[in-house]
């Protein structure tokens, strides 16, 4: 039986609907879209059914092309077909999506509703990219809610075997996709009672079919192709028709009504605003807010905006209105109006030139909500406000305050209008301590236990180590239609004390709030702990205090940090929105659901957990007045120097979380950024951190350079350099090579940036003779270590990294550690196998480095706001890096390049034209080729004395060489990227790049699975590995990108593993950047997907070294040319079986768990994988290829 | 030939020869070609209650810690409740085991808290366990926990399980007690039905380069078996329990010496993981020779003809025995040395 009502969000909700309805689900995973896809997979992993009785066939393709390539086929051969996408995902399905409709095909594809990338990336909601699929036929149809989202997607799947119009079904990304509501399900009889069973048999009959065969997809003339347009026009005439016929039949079977345009409002209003997606929702709440007040107006909830129906949309509109804002949730610059508004507007001017409507009413247009900006209802009364104003603004834009085109509307930010019995809550909680988990079981337990309604949002900073997040959860008697942040909320719960120091916490908190702080603290020095400011306001709003040490109670229950259960009870203690003893009960039972499955133990402790918490929660008393004497500190550390304005203006706001504070004028219009602003934002989120052991190191710099963060550096510096060190610093003499003797060495930790992933300490090779468990480098708590280290690394930092002995050494792995990192400090996982390849990168080429960055994990801890990691050396120089998209990044790089050598080249024209203007030393000193740091010095200093030289000289060369003469510096282009992109989604232009003869170096982050959205397979994705999409373990070989990049003969390519191979790793990028031609350098990437503690990489890194897994080698085409084999195999035979690299990670553990004969099975054959691969590249490594010529 | 069939836990085996405790047993065929060549029973490889706890907790750490943590991915590995942590797969394991050999399957148990060996011991026994092993496996480490404690909390574990289960259950021992006569006596009070003689505790070794522990394990000897003969002496005139022997055995000739002790059954996995499962039919072959070569009718015959009722020398079972043998040391005549 399908219980009555059920908490989830909207993404759950349509894909439930989606895949009942359909036969094949062809998907490609983009956030927020991902969980629809996952949701369906995992459905038919386990043979859950359709409607019709039989198992989705879900199939993962390469790219969102492909996948609407393959929903196309489906379709064209009768099979009920759905799939899930947003933004550049939706882009690149265009194509078929034009073709789809150009040929009738019934078709539902669901968008969480995402901004396009343009000046920069982002994630979040708006409707920028269905607003790109406007033309192509698609019917779009929008929704609200969860609810709505399940309902409509229904509707849509029902409504286009009907009427033969593909629909495009969306909702906002986040805010509707994620949001957990109370839902009210469809059941399977539900379903089928609304599916056309005669329009179900037409289209199976339109398949394509041998008995019966047509064609389709001709190739046309002008004769008849304008024609074959217009015969499909009927169908959209009749679309709005059939869907609200649909709706209709949909009401009878369920109760809720829907139309194509939706009112809300007075009856007889006069002022309306027309919107459509969850700001509606918002809408909806603040309209009758108004009329209670009574004013005259209401709101347009449009459902369908394209084909947009004249009529049924004047049908909505009441006559009385004068005045109609439309906003839209996207933003076409350049255009009359957004998207929305032309179609209203258009309409309008019809009904008025038709007769149906006796005047037009004044229309303005408003912009909101770009990347799920926040709309109020605040917003949303100052657009009712301005409209019944002398002069009305016609284009405006509500929650952001542009000063620079003067366009936004003033609101006030002080009103809320939530009703009193709407219970709110904010926790503040990290990524890793459960926080989300616990308040998405609170949800459920009151949202399905309880006939209140609930609603929970939850946002997550960037950064995939100690991040930050914020869940907002409301109960209520009636549907919760608050699509917005709480802003009065009655218990603000912070699950990290840490928090305290960074942020503003409380002003969420409405008076007489309830505060709970977990803190290891005791009670009796709670208060005393507190920042002035959170004391003050904790005052000021008569706000009740209450402590827990979350932490000691999970340590003690043996759950280490994850305080989920803890804080969970203590929430239904203090917010008492149902009763304690029966609270208890539900998270018993919630606890034994959620992890019961795989066994009692995690159940045995959560247990312990929740019985032991609420003796450990105390109330603190507030005195009267703030006691402490110290305040928050900067959210802009001291330590990372002195601040550029822009830094000062713009981060500092971003990083205390008030960047929606910052006005239009205070960014850059193009999307340029700063670089070096990590070290700014000292976060300090290791409970340990290494401390280094002078007397047991042997200075093998194997911490620096396996360090994911730059968060342990070391160097060498002459020993006057020690003056003024504080007494903290420490160095000693350094011992390790002879040609550097006289120097110091230290090692030195960032403490504040430090991670605590245990890599250093993991690796570190010296041992104390007496007490083994010492180490080089000891983990010890970063409390009692944190000011010292801070002092000793700012000295450190401001050490020469380059010491003339130094720079006169080959780079190998140890020297290459102690050049300077131009890649520190970023938002990646603790113990992330990516950064340290990155690191490395900026510290062989970072001052002449060009970066093109594929979207992916490399591309969030590189460059989302609101701090960058890549950064300056004391020359101002570092990596230049960009990011354009997914799908393109070889050819992007390609284009970079193709530009550096216009640039070098012109250059290079230029001096030969000037050459008598400059010594032939000189000339020729700019001209020549060359490599490493003292080519780069003596190639920067002759740069310089030509400008000097130059310098009055008023010639339009001498004027064109100042501008480009930088380019004479080579630039070294790196295109950057992970297997996904390179195995999969650009794979097609990687292989066209390769195919070049231009010098362009790729390096493959390779995690072996789609990191960043979640661990979905990628054709790098090891045979055996369970991964997203591939849950039963992958049983076809990773794909040889290597091996294909061979096949051409002129790539360098080169497979390295730098945590256990650190010196193959220097020495293959040192190969790659000196090959004329391209090269690929391919890099095993531990990763938290691969379900192991990261700590162990470097060990688990040498078993798939070992055992042939991940074969190291260099295939450098400049060897044939010596008349030697090009491929060179650097890690001999296999010496372990593939089962005991297999055993170490949960990814091939699972498999073995569910079917140990299948995981036999996949052994064998990964058994088998290495052996051949072993044996090929073995012969290819003694082939002996006649060398090309050389034509210059 | 001899007859080699014996009564073991009340169970009736064509053979005294039974698989051990091993990781050969992680493998159906190879069990199946062990039983083929003549074994009479198998015990399974060890479920260890801790191992489970230990990879559920590691399961929460690095997946269900991942989960909810980051806007773009709301975990990165599959459904992590698609698989079972628990007994789960040991008893699928044993289920299948069951399905594909005649002879009895034993379960082996290794628990570390009071319900954890019931619920198991349970599981097991559903799973189709024709008896149980428990492996009574602790290594005390803390000065506080004397023997006393530990013999009681081993024995309220026993008697838990042995009244809560319908198939026998068979205790394996480590050689560490004061009195194993007694403690063996008290086993048998609290319900079980057998005893083996000993487990091969864990016995890490040291790395001298590493300057660590080295965590090989090292496959059994010759050199263990007279602990276990010694033992099965002792124990087989006092006491009415069946009596297994583990350790040491790699020929027939060995088994042969642990049935004249008093061993209903000699279990062996080293011999076979050097050899391989079908292995089992020459140590059968050997010990059915050495039988018929000695006129022995059947191993039951000669079972415990040496132990300390029956051997002509008791005394040669006996403490004083240890002072003669380091006289011998120095080459008294008619001592035999195998060094």
């Amino acid at each position: 039986m399908t219980p009555s009502h059920r908490t989830c969000d909207a993404n759950e909700a349509v894909a439930s609907v989606a895949y009942r309805l359909s036969e094949v689900i062809a998907i490609y995973p983009i956030t927020p879209a991902s969980p629809m896809g996952e949701h369906a997979d995992a459905w038919s992993a386990d043979a859950r059914p359709n409607v019709w009785g039989g198992v989705p066939d879900v199939v993962e393709m390469q790219s969102e092309g492909g996948a609407a390539g393959a929903v196309h086929g489906a379709l064209q051969s009768g099979a009920l077909t759905t799939t899930f996408t947003a933004s550049q995902g939706l882009l690149l399905m265009l194509p078929d999506l034009f073709k789809i409709a150009g040929e009738l095909t019934p078709f539902c594809l669901h968008v969480a509703a995402r901004a396009i990338a343009t000046h920069a990336l982002s994630i979040f909601g708006d409707h920028s990219d269905v607003m790109a699929a406007r033309s192509t036929g698609m019917a779009l149809l929008a929704s609200g809610s969860a609810q709505e989202a399940q309902d409509l997607a229904a509707i849509g799947h029902a409504a286009t075997l009907v009427a033969r119009v593909p629909v495009l079904h969306f909702f906002d990304g986040f805010r509707t996709s994620h949001e957990i509501t109370k839902v009210a399900p469809l059941d399977d009889d539900c379903l089928r009672a609304l599916l056309d069973e005669d329009a179900l048999r037409a289209h199976r009959a339109r398949a394509l079919d041998p008995d019966r065969p047509v064609l389709r997809g001709t190739s046309q003339n002008p004769d008849v192709f304008f024609q074959c347009r217009e015969a499909a026009e009927p169908y959209y005439q009749a679309f709005p028709g059939a869907l609200d016929r649909t709706m209709a039949r949909f009401a009878e079977l369920t109760g809720r009504r829907y139309r194509l345009f939706d009112y809300v409002g007075h009856p007889e209003a006069d002022r309306v605003l027309v919107l459509m997606g969850s700001a509606a929702e918002c809408a909806h709440e603040t309209v009758l807010h108004l009329v209670g007040r009574g004013e005259r107006v209401g709101v347009i909830k449009v459902r369908l905006f394209r084909p947009f129906s004249i009529a049924h949309f004047l049908a909505a509109l009441p006559a009385s209105v004068t005045h109609v804002s439309v906003l839209d949730r996207t933003k076409e610059p350049g255009a009359v109006a957004d998207p929305l508004f032309q179609e209203v507007a258009t309409a309008l001017l019809e009904a008025v030139a038709r007769g149906d409507r006796a005047a037009l009413p004044k229309l303005a247009g408003g912009r909101y909500g770009l990347a799920s900006k926040e709309l109020t209802p605040a917003m949303l009364i100052a657009a009712f406000d301005e409209m019944r104003s002398d002069a009305p603004r016609r284009r405006f834009t509500l929650g952001i305050r542009d000063d620079l085109s003067g366009s936004s509307l003033e609101h006030d930010g002080e009103l809320d209008i939530e009703p009193d019995d709407v219970t709110r809550a904010v926790f503040f909680g990290l990524g890793s301590d459960g926080t989300v988990s616990a308040n998405k079981a609170t949800i459920k337990i009151i949202g399905e236990e309880t006939p209140l309604f609930a609603q929970g949002h939850f946002e997550y900073d960037s950064r995939k180590s100690g991040s930050t997040t914020i869940s907002y959860l409301r109960f209520g008697p009636a549907p919760i239609r608050s699509t917005y942040r709480i802003r009065q909320a009655h218990l603000v719960a912070v699950h990290d004390p840490e928090m305290l120091e960074r942020r503003d916490v409380l002003t969420v908190a409405r008076p007489g709030a309830i505060f709970l702080l977990n803190t290891a603290i005791p009670v009796d020095q709670a208060w005393d702990s507190l920042p002035r400011e959170v004391q003050a306001q904790l005052v000021e709003k008569r706000c009740r205090l209450f402590v827990i040490d979350g932490y000691g109670v999970a340590e003690r229950a043996g759950l280490g940090r994850r305080i989920n259960t803890v804080m969970q009870i203590c929430f239904f203690a203090l917010a008492r929105v149902i009763p304690l003893d029966e609270a208890m009960a539900h998270v018993r039972a919630s606890i034994e659901e959620t992890w019961g499955r795989r066994g009692p133990e995690v159940v045995r402790r959560n247990v312990v957990a929740l019985e032991s918490a609420l003796a450990e929660l105390h109330e603190v008393p507030v005195p009267d007045h703030a006691t402490a004497v110290r305040v928050r500190p900067s959210a802009l550390s001291p330590q990372g120097g002195p601040a550029e304005p822009f830094v000062e203006r713009v981060t500092r706001l971003l990083l205390e979380g008030r960047g929606d504070e910052l006005p239009v004028s205070a960014f850059p219009p193009d999307g340029t950024w700063p670089t070096g602003t990590s070290r700014f934002e000292k976060r300090a989120i290791a409970r340990e951190i290494p401390i280094w052991q002078p007397d047991l190191c042997v200075q093998c710099n194997f911490c620096s350079m396996i360090c994911p963060h730059a968060a342990i550096q070391t160097k060498v510096f002459a020993p006057e350099a020690m003056e003024g060190a504080p007494a903290s610093f420490r160095a000693v003499p350094e011992r390790f090579d002879a040609a550097l003797s006289g120097l110091m060495y230290a090692v030195q930790v960032a403490p504040e940036d430090c991670t605590g992933c245990g890599l250093c300490v993991e690796v570190c090779p010296a041992k104390d003779k007496l007490k083994p468990k010492r180490k080089a480098l000891v983990s010890e708590p970063l409390a009692a270590h944190r000011d010292q280290e801070r002092d000793a690394f700012g000295f450190f930092e401001q050490i020469d990294p380059a010491a003339p002995q130094l720079v006169a050494l080959p780079i190998d792995k140890r020297t290459a550690a102690f050049r300077l990192p131009l890649f520190e400090f970023s938002g990646a996982c603790a113990g992330c196998g990516e950064t340290p390849y990155v690191r490395l990168l900026t510290q062989l080429f970072g001052d002449h480095l060009l970066v093109a960055n594929a979207t992916g994990c490399s591309s969030i801890y590189g460059g989302n706001l609101p701090t960058t990691p890549y950064t300056k050396d004391r020359h101002g120089r570092g990596p230049a890096w960009s990011n354009s998209l997914f799908e393109d990044n070889a050819e992007f790089g390609f284009g970079m390049r193709l530009g550096v050598d216009v640039r070098a080249h012109r250059a290079r024209e230029l001096v030969s034209r000037l050459s008598g203007k400059l010594p032939a030393e000189l000339v020729e000193g700019l001209l020549g080729a060359g490599e490493g740091d003292a080519f780069y010095a003596a190639r920067r200093s002759r740069v310089a004395e030509a400008l000097g030289l130059l310098a009055g000289d008023g010639s339009r060369e001498a004027d064109e060489l100042r501008e480009c003469v930088n380019a004479l510096v080579p630039r070294s282009v790196w295109i950057v990227g992970g297997d996904g992109w390179a195995y999969d989604i650009g794979y097609g232009g990687l292989d066209h790049v390769l195919a070049s003869h231009r010098k362009v170096n790729v390096l493959v982050l390779d995690t072996e699975v789609y990191s960043n959205t979640g661990g979905q397979q990628s054709k790098a994705t090891p045979l055996g590995a369970a991964a997203k999409f591939a849950t039963a373990g992958k049983a076809t070989r990773k794909k040889d990108l290597g091996l294909l990049a061979m096949s051409y003969g002129h790539v360098y390519v080169a497979q390295v593993g730098m945590q256990a191979r650190s010196a193959h790793t220097v020495q293959a990028l040192l190969e790659a950047e000196r090959h004329p031609g391209p090269s690929l350098v391919i890099a095993h990437s531990p990763c938290i997907a691969h379900g192991y503690d990261l700590a162990h990489s470097a060990s688990q890194q040498k078993r798939a070294i070992e055992c042939g897994v991940w074969p190291l080698y260099r295939f450098d085409p400049a060897r044939a040319q010596r008349g030697e084999a090009p491929l060179v195999l650097d890690s001999g035979k296999p010496r372990l079986d593939v089962s005991v690299y297999m055993e170490n990670e949960a990814r091939f553990r699972m498999v073995e768990l569910r079917s140990p004969e299948r995981y036999a099975m996949l052994v064998e054959a990964a058994r088998a994988g290495v052996l051949q691969r072993q044996s090929l590249y073995e012969q290819l490594a003694g082939i002996h290829v006649p060398a090309e010529k050389q034509n210059g | 030939m001899a007859d080699l069939a014996t009564t073991w836990l009340g169970l009736s085996l064509p053979s005294p020869i039974v698989v051990s405790a091993s990781p050969l047993s992680r493998d159906v065929d190879a069990i199946a070609a062990a039983v083929e060549a003549g074994a009479g029973a198998v015990v399974m490889y060890s479920l260890f209650e801790e191992q489970l706890a230990h990879e559920q907790m590691a399961a929460h750490r690095y997946l269900d810690a991942r989960a909810d943590s980051d806007a773009e991915s709301r975990s990165f590995l599959p459904d992590v409740d698609v698989f079972s942590l628990d007994a789960e797969p040991y008893a699928q394991k044993l289920a299948a085991l069951r399905k594909r050999v005649s002879v009895p399957v034993v379960a082996s148990l290794n628990g570390t808290t009071p319900g954890g060996w019931t619920r198991y011991a349970k599981r097991l026994e559903d799973a189709g366990a024709s008896a149980l092993e428990l492996n009574l496996y602790e290594v005390v480490t803390s000065p506080d926990e004397d023997g006393a404690a530990l013999e009681k909390r081993q024995l309220d574990v026993v008697s838990a399980v042995a009244s809560a289960a319908l198939v026998p259950v068979t205790v394996k021992l480590s050689p560490w007690y004061s009195s194993v006569p007694a403690f063996v006596k008290r086993l048998a009070e609290a319900g079980a039905k057998g005893v083996t003689v000993f487990n091969r505790f864990y016995q890490p070794d040291v790395d001298l380069d590493a300057l660590d522990v080295d965590r090989h394990v090292i496959p059994s000897t010759f050199a263990e078996l007279p602990l276990r003969l010694h033992a099965l002496a002792l124990l087989s005139p006092t006491t009415r329990l069946s009596l297994g022997c583990t350790g040491g055995v790699h020929t027939g000739r060995d088994a042969a010496k642990a049935i004249l002790c008093g061993a209903h059954v000699v279990q062996v996995a080293s011999a076979l993981l050097v050899h391989g499962p079908g292995h089992v039919a020459v140590l059968r072959d050997q010990l059915a020779a050495w039988l018929d070569e000695k006129g022995y009718r059947s191993s039951a015959e000669a079972r415990g003809v040496l132990d300390l009722s029956s051997t002509p020398d008791p005394h040669a079972w006996e403490r004083l025995n240890y002072a003669r043998m380091l006289a011998s040391w120095h080459g008294t005549p008619g001592t035999r040395q195998r060094w």
